[in-house]
């Protein structure tokens, strides 16, 4: 669904992405995974036409989508949920979900999907009507996810949902993630949550300095010694059951 | 001798009207400044422009007021979208207006405010034409007289505030205005068109700044150099309301129009002009956010 191969990115003539490869095959959720100043972020920005893309590919869907303009992308179905710090302050939760829907007009399929926000997310139709700047930082998270359902995406991409949240929300976003994927949408996560991440995920990748290090199935790569060693500390334990109930 | 409230009255009644124009010059300013994140300088030729089409439209080719109105608005909505598509697009996509380039996106809407200026000269000539409509007899309001064109510019006035907050809250394309106002890169990954959004604040804005023309023609007479006083006045009145807001570009464009006309008033007639300047020192002295303004809005 989604074949990056070789790209090179970065900001004015500094480079971030030395050449990464990375694969989202279809109804898969697929995490990225790696610290701060990686290039995680970047990568994304690259994919949905923030960034222009330096050299390398995009496939997305059969067609290449390498530095088209950001609309031309959502278009396409390919659409990017930001930090939930870029939810819109000044406008309501409700405002919010539906510029999400911005590139859709068929009224019925929206109000449908408004629906199965709320039923996902009980916390925003209680909120509808209130300005997003008076959510608390897991409502936020929330309320983008929302907004990012809202365009109907084919793939999907989150930019670190459990940044800066409590453990207990982080563990209600994580399972809500594991909801969607039902609908058969395809998820790619970026994540400085390496355990609750790679238990959520099919598949990984971990990057640094802006190259992929390592790859392969989410089981794999928790009980790889490696990744033990840098980013788990210590045992791992399953929590499997409480995220995939 | 005793107070006369009455003409007191009066002069805050022709404060108002006037000011409600002022308020829809500086919404315009408002709203490109909210969507380009520039002031821009060039609006006050859009409204001698908006008032020379209103001429053309209703002494040359005949068409009732009203409908000289619309037209006029459009084609200063279209005009000012034309500019942007050849100006300002380039500086827009360099950067924007917190960046260097920003800086020459304030330089060149000085430059089109003397371009815009000398095409008219060169199309209208120098001299000060009138602006004859023939509405009837003034309101009488108790002892006061109310010329008919005073209260249609007020009641146009308003009808435009309304139509906008209306578009602006309740459409689609009014959510879009907004998200790019707030975060253009976010609204992009809505999928939503940011330069044409642009394009379209620009429209409007110029429109809006069209229409205050044809409203303020009547009442003084159309010349090319009528741009820049109202520019400055529409500025003052967005510090005045606040930067950036909308209803404070209105309800600043009101204050300034009553001060103005106390100020002619009791003080000095000759020093009409100056009151609304005065005012603007006073607000950036004691409140520089203005009234509805937020303190050191940040952008991204």
């Amino acid at each position: 669904m989604l074949k990056v191969s070789g790209l090179t990115t970065g900001y004015g003539k500094i480079q971030i992405l030395q050449g990464v490869d990375l694969n989202v095959s279809e109804g898969q959720i697929v995490a990225l995974l790696g610290g701060n100043g990686t290039g995680k972020t970047t990568l994304l920005k690259a994919l949905s036409g923030l960034l222009p893309v330096w050299d390398g590919a995009i496939e997305f869907d059969g067609q290449p989508i390498q530095n088209l303009p950001p609309h031309t992308i959502v278009r396409a179905g390919l659409t990017q949920v930001t930090q939930g710090k870029d939810a819109y302050p000044a406008m309501t939760v409700e405002e919010n979900l539906m510029l999400g829907a911005y590139t859709r007009n068929n009224k019925p399929a929206i109000a449908n999907d408004l629906e199965r926000v709320y039923t996902f997310f009980p916390r925003l139709l209680e909120r509808r009507t209130q300005l997003s700047a008076t959510l608390s930082g897991g409502e936020v998270q929330m309320l983008v996810i929302g907004r990012g359902l809202m365009a109907s995406p084919k793939l999907l991409m989150l930019d670190e949902p459990s940044s800066a949240l409590a453990p207990k929300v982080v563990m209600d976003i994580f399972s809500t993630i594991n909801r969607i994927r039902k609908f058969g949408l395809s998820i790619l996560m970026v994540e400085q949550n390496v355990r609750m991440a790679l238990l959520l995920a099919d598949y990984g990748y971990i990057i640094r300095d802006g190259v992929i290090l390592l790859e392969g199935e989410a089981r794999d790569l928790i009980s790889d010694p490696n990744v033990k060693a840098s980013f788990l500390g210590g045992t791992v334990v399953d929590t499997t059951r409480d995220i995939k109930a | 001798m005793e107070f006369d409230f009455s003409s007191l009255f009066a002069f805050i009644l022709f404060g108002v009207t006037i000011g409600v124009v002022y308020g829809i010059v500086a919404l315009g300013i408002s709203l490109i400044y909210s969507g380009l994140d520039i002031v821009h300088f060039a609006h006050g030729e859009l409204y001698m422009f908006g008032a020379f089409f209103g001429l053309v439209f209703t002494q040359t080719m005949g068409f009732p007021y009203p409908v000289a109105l619309v037209l006029a608005m459009l084609c200063a909505g279209v005009l000012g979208m034309g500019i942007e598509r050849v100006f300002y697009r380039r500086l827009t996509k360099s950067g924007g207006g917190y960046t260097v380039a920003g800086m020459g996106m304030i330089i060149c809407g000085f430059g089109m405010s003397i371009v815009l200026m000398n095409v008219a000269f060169l199309i209208w000539g120098a001299a000060a034409e009138p602006f004859p409509v023939d509405l009837g007899m003034p309101y009488q309001f108790g002892d006061i007289a109310l010329p008919k064109s005073y209260a249609l510019t007020a009641v146009v006035a308003v009808c435009l505030m309304i139509i906008l907050h209306y578009f602006l809250k309740k459409t689609k394309a009014g959510l879009a205005v907004r998200a790019v106002a707030a975060n253009k890169d976010i609204a992009s990954l809505m999928g939503i068109n940011v330069p044409r959004i642009i394009s379209l604040i620009f429209g409007l804005a110029c429109g809006l700044g069209g229409a205050a023309g044809v409203l303020i023609g009547p009442m003084q007479s159309v010349q090319v150099e009528m741009g820049y006083l109202m520019l400055l006045k529409a500025f003052a009145a967005a510090v005045v309301g606040g930067f950036g807001s909308l209803p404070g570009a209105i309800v600043g464009g009101i204050i300034v129009g009553i001060a103005e006309n106390l100020g002619a008033a009791y003080i000095s007639a000759s020093h009409k002009d100056i009151y609304a300047f005065l005012l603007l020192i006073l607000v950036l002295m004691f409140k520089p956010s203005g009234l509805f303004g937020v303190v050191a809005r940040v952008k991204a």
